[in-house]
């Protein structure tokens, strides 16, 4: 990751390839081939597959022979990813060489995915290469296309992340930001999309998947190494409010999308609730610096308290509440119990305490499987909570506007993200507050902390206390979504999966939580066909994760320069601390 | 009444052996690098796999029938396995990361132990399941009359006790007499000035992996022996056990992890009998031993020290 070796300031001359003689020359060569075999890669049959019924090789169609030259999904990736390196390649724009690396290493991602789904489900390399006379084989020539890309781009230099400082007046930028954000809206909705319903329903879900997020991962990139998305980052940080409401407003439009349908809808609402629930589990370990390994316990203790006040017959406490005041009591509790679990704190520290939290968990769920005081069910779980249900409408209905008819679960859907955008609210506020700069110091160092008149014990019980809050509010939700609560959501895996979440996206971010939450949460929706090492997978991710990027994929500044090297690619902080 | 207190100590004192050879493990290796090994629990297990892949894929029937053959065959093919996954651990998981912040590498072993889980079960066969553990002992149970009844105990039982302290006493004695045992005690004090007296801290710390790992395999043989049956949640269950047992006993210390053990598997037998909730509860009383000890006296029993903790 570390390949910036000379500090060229970054306002200076772009590097051009031509400036270094002979080697740089041929890589420069190396990057617009690169380019061109994507694109050819793109038009040569087997460089993606359609599968009929019946078997291998009846069942195959060659994308080309049914429409050649048709370029759709993937293959319009392929080549739209190949002509952006041919053109970055041969005009001189700042950043060059990053974008070509993000490119080619977007294209071979994409290509390898389908190369791999063509070997595997195809009936093998040898079977492909030798039926039906069709040697060339798309997918390995765009595979061997980005790796000359990505090669030529490495070898021709790569100079520092690029800043640009462009200003413009106040409406231009509005409507950039109202339109980035509207294409961001689209983006996420055909990511979600993208492939259908995993499983028997498709069961080429995952390599359409697969695809395209890498492709769309290789083009994000090379916006990051252009330095438009930092650009990007600081107009909307200087429009703050409004890109808040404009994002707002975005994702509440989610359901007029490709997205709309009850599946996708419920798909969302789950990530809501990991999302809410991983930015909690920010605060204590992004913020706070205290790993809790037993932090899904403040969920599920959120979701029996909801579940035990919602009228459920099966629930100990027969009495039914409105669902704003069950939200708060589920909060309330769930706080309490995150002040107690987090009260050894005032004596344990570091890995000593990530121990005593895991500990708390397995009392949870130990407990909860043997229905302690008949309130959690044991075995038998809560089943039948009640829909919440306002004005007469159970939120599980479809709802219609107008002529507009929204699908089932929009409702929960748009509760799910007011839950969320609240969740972000408290936890930006708090970051920026002089609370949470106590936390970010207790973090770095807690002794000197305390020297500079932190109150260490109080506060960092607080972080729990707060955290714990968040996770009791989106376990409230979580019970009557779900309309079952049982102990078996709550276990030791769950913790180390939202924990996974918040260090994947990166600790201490919001952007971070809940990227992490999504792709932890969409990805074995996608690839049933791998449910059965989804999580010997995971727990490999793991480990590479903390060995090459432990800062995560979208890192927090202050964290990113305690976690990783520090290199001339950071962009001294443009104003303040980000959001 | 008194049959049935001597049984439940009797039972206490072999689970407590075992988890006492497991925590040795947790103990050198968080004496020597700081490091809670999260996977340590999963060596255990695959040590208890890989006997028991050598008792029905390796051995013809007529061997793996006579325990004095199959015996010794299992004990060592568990450890060998774990071991060599122990130390492929540290080479490839811990040491890359050996300077990072302190929380990367517990994340790591977290990470490790759920990928060795779940390695287990996709790829040994039927593995999805509790698996049946051939015998490797005599079979039945030694009936030791008191007064009021009898205390029955299986001879694997004896045998796991038995083989668990004496591994333990071996490692203390190889700890405090010989010359690796003694660049041991040196790199846990201070790995720097180790090396200025000529100790590699990487070989040694390869070796304390390789000694825990073997340790472990042999535990889970004898643990397989005893209950006749694994499965791959022993190894997350039984290396919290251990963690808690090295703690209780004062992390880094052989003496400390052995009682600690003894005194975890006495807090499961007698609280599963005596205590409200039952066995249903008896993981609960560890748990919340562990939270009390960590709080109150996080040196244990024998820890001389109080470390500064980051």
């Amino acid at each position: 990751m570390t390949t910036v070796q000379s500090p060229v300031p970054a306002s200076a001359a772009p590097v051009s390839g031509r400036a270094r003689g002979a080697g740089a020359r041929g890589a420069a060569w190396l990057r617009v081939a690169g380019g061109l075999l994507a694109v050819l890669g793109a038009l040569l049959p087997w460089a993606t597959f359609v599968l009929n019924e019946g078997p291998y090789p009846e069942k195959a169609t060659l994308q080309f022979f049914v429409a050649p030259l048709g370029l759709t999904g993937f293959r319009l990736h392929l080549a739209l990813l190949g002509l952006a390196a041919i053109l970055v390649s041969v005009r001189a724009v700042r950043g060059r060489a990053r974008i070509v690396r993000a490119l080619g290493w977007g294209i071979v991602a994409t290509s390898l995915v389908n190369g791999l789904y063509i070997t595997v489900e195809g009936g093998g390399l040898g079977a492909i290469t030798a039926s039906g006379g069709s040697a060339a084989f798309g997918a390995v020539v765009a595979l061997i296309g980005g790796a000359f890309a990505a090669a030529g781009a490495v070898g021709g230099g790569i100079e520092p992340l690029p800043v640009r400082e462009w200003r413009m007046p106040w409406w231009a930028e509005w409507l950039l930001l109202l339109v980035l954000f509207g294409l961001l809206l689209l983006v996420v909705s055909a990511v979600l999309t993208s492939g259908g319903q995993g499983g028997v329903v498709n069961p080429y879900a995952g390599a359409v998947f697969l695809s395209f997020l890498a492709a769309a991962g290789g083009a994000f990139a090379a916006l990051h190494a252009s330095g438009l998305l930092t650009w990007l980052a600081a107009v909307a940080e200087r429009h703050r409010v409004f890109s808040i409401v404009v994002l707002l407003v975005m994702a509440l439009l989610l359901p007029l999308t490709g997205a709309g349908t009850e599946y996708w809808m419920t798909v969302a609402a789950n990530i809501g609730v990991y999302a809410a629930t991983a930015i909690g589990l920010n605060i204590v370990v992004g913020l706070a610096g205290l790993l809790d390994l037993g932090y899904v316990a403040f969920l599920g203790i959120g979701a029996f308290v909801a579940a035990n006040l919602s009228g459920a017959a099966a629930s100990e406490i027969g009495i039914r509440l409105p669902f704003p005041l069950v939200m708060i009591i589920s909060a309330v509790v769930a706080g309490l119990f995150g002040a107690v679990v987090g009260s050894p704190t005032l004596r344990v520290r570091g890995d000593y305490l990530a121990i005593v939290t895991l500990a708390f968990g397995e009392i949870f769920v130990r407990s909860a499987q043997n229905n302690i005081g008949g309130l959690t069910g044991g075995a038998n779980a809560i089943p039948n909570i009640p829909q919440v249900s306002a004005f007469g409408t159970a939120f599980n209905e479809s709802i219609a506007i107008g002529a507009v008819t929204l699908p089932a679960g929009v409702l929960y859907y748009v509760l799910i993200v007011l839950l969320v955008a609240v969740v972000m609210l408290v936890f930006g506020n708090l970051k920026n507050s002089r609370l949470g700069r106590a936390w970010i110091a207790i973090r770095e160092d807690e002794d000197a902390a305390r020297a500079m008149g932190i109150r260490t014990g109080p506060i960092k019980i607080l972080a729990f206390l707060i955290g714990a809050t968040l996770a009791g509010l989106a376990g409230a939700f979580f019970a009557h979504k779900t309309a079952v609560v049982a102990y078996d959501s709550f276990r030791f895996l769950e913790s180390v999966t939202l924990l996974a979440a918040v260090i994947l996206g990166g600790m201490g971010t919001i952007p971070g939580a809940v990227f992490g939450a999504s792709i932890l949460f969409v990805l074995p929706e996608k690839l049933r066909e791998f449910a059965d090492y989804r999580l010997l997978l995971f727990g490999l991710a793991l480990v590479v994760i903390m060995r090459f990027r432990p800062q995560g994929i979208i890192p927090d500044r202050h964290r990113r320069t305690e976690l990783a090297p520090v290199t001339a690619q950071d962009p001294p902080p443009a104003k303040g601390a980000e959001a | 009444m008194l049959p049935t207190l001597l049984s439940q100590v009797a039972n206490g004192l072999v689970l407590g052996s075992l988890i006492g050879l497991i925590a040795l493990g947790y103990t050198m290796v968080y004496g020597i690098i700081q490091l809670i090994n999260f996977a340590h629990g999963e060596i255990f297990m695959v040590g208890a796999y890989g006997g028991l892949a050598a008792l029905t894929y390796l051995l013809p029937a007529a061997i793996a029938n006579q325990w004095y053959l199959a015996l010794p065959i299992a004990l060592v093919a568990g450890a060998v396995i774990a071991a060599l996954v122990a130390v492929a651990a540290e080479r490839f998981a811990y040491r890359p990361l050996r300077d990072a912040p302190r929380l990367a590498p517990l994340i790591t072993a977290l990470g490790v132990s759920v990928a060795l889980q779940e390695a287990v079960r996709v790829f040994y066969p039927d593995a999805t399941a509790a698996l049946p553990f051939p015998s490797i002992f005599i079979e039945g149970t030694l009936e030791i009359p008191v007064p009021g009844g009898t205390v029955p105990i299986k001879y694997a039982g004896i045998l796991l006790a038995l083989v668990s302290l004496a591994l333990a006493a071996g490692l203390q004695v190889f700890v405090d007499r010989s010359r690796t045992g003694r660049a041991m005690r040196a790199t846990a004090q201070d790995r720097d000035i180790a090396r200025l007296m000529g100790i590699d801290p990487d070989r040694v710390i390869v070796l304390t992996f390789l000694i825990g790992g073997a340790l472990a395999g042999v535990g889970g043989v004898l643990y397989g022996g005893y209950l006749n049956n694994i499965n791959i949640d022993m190894g997350f269950q039984n290396g919290i056990f251990a963690f808690t047992a090295a703690v209780l006993g004062g992390i880094g210390s052989i003496r400390g992890a052995v009682v600690g053990g003894l005194a975890i598997g006495l807090v499961k037998s007698l609280g599963g009998q005596y205590l409200p909730g039952g066995t249903a509860y008896d993981y609960v009383w560890i748990f919340v031993v562990l939270i009390v000890v960590l709080v109150f006296r996080p040196q244990g029993f024998f820890g001389e020290t109080e470390r500064v903790r980051a």
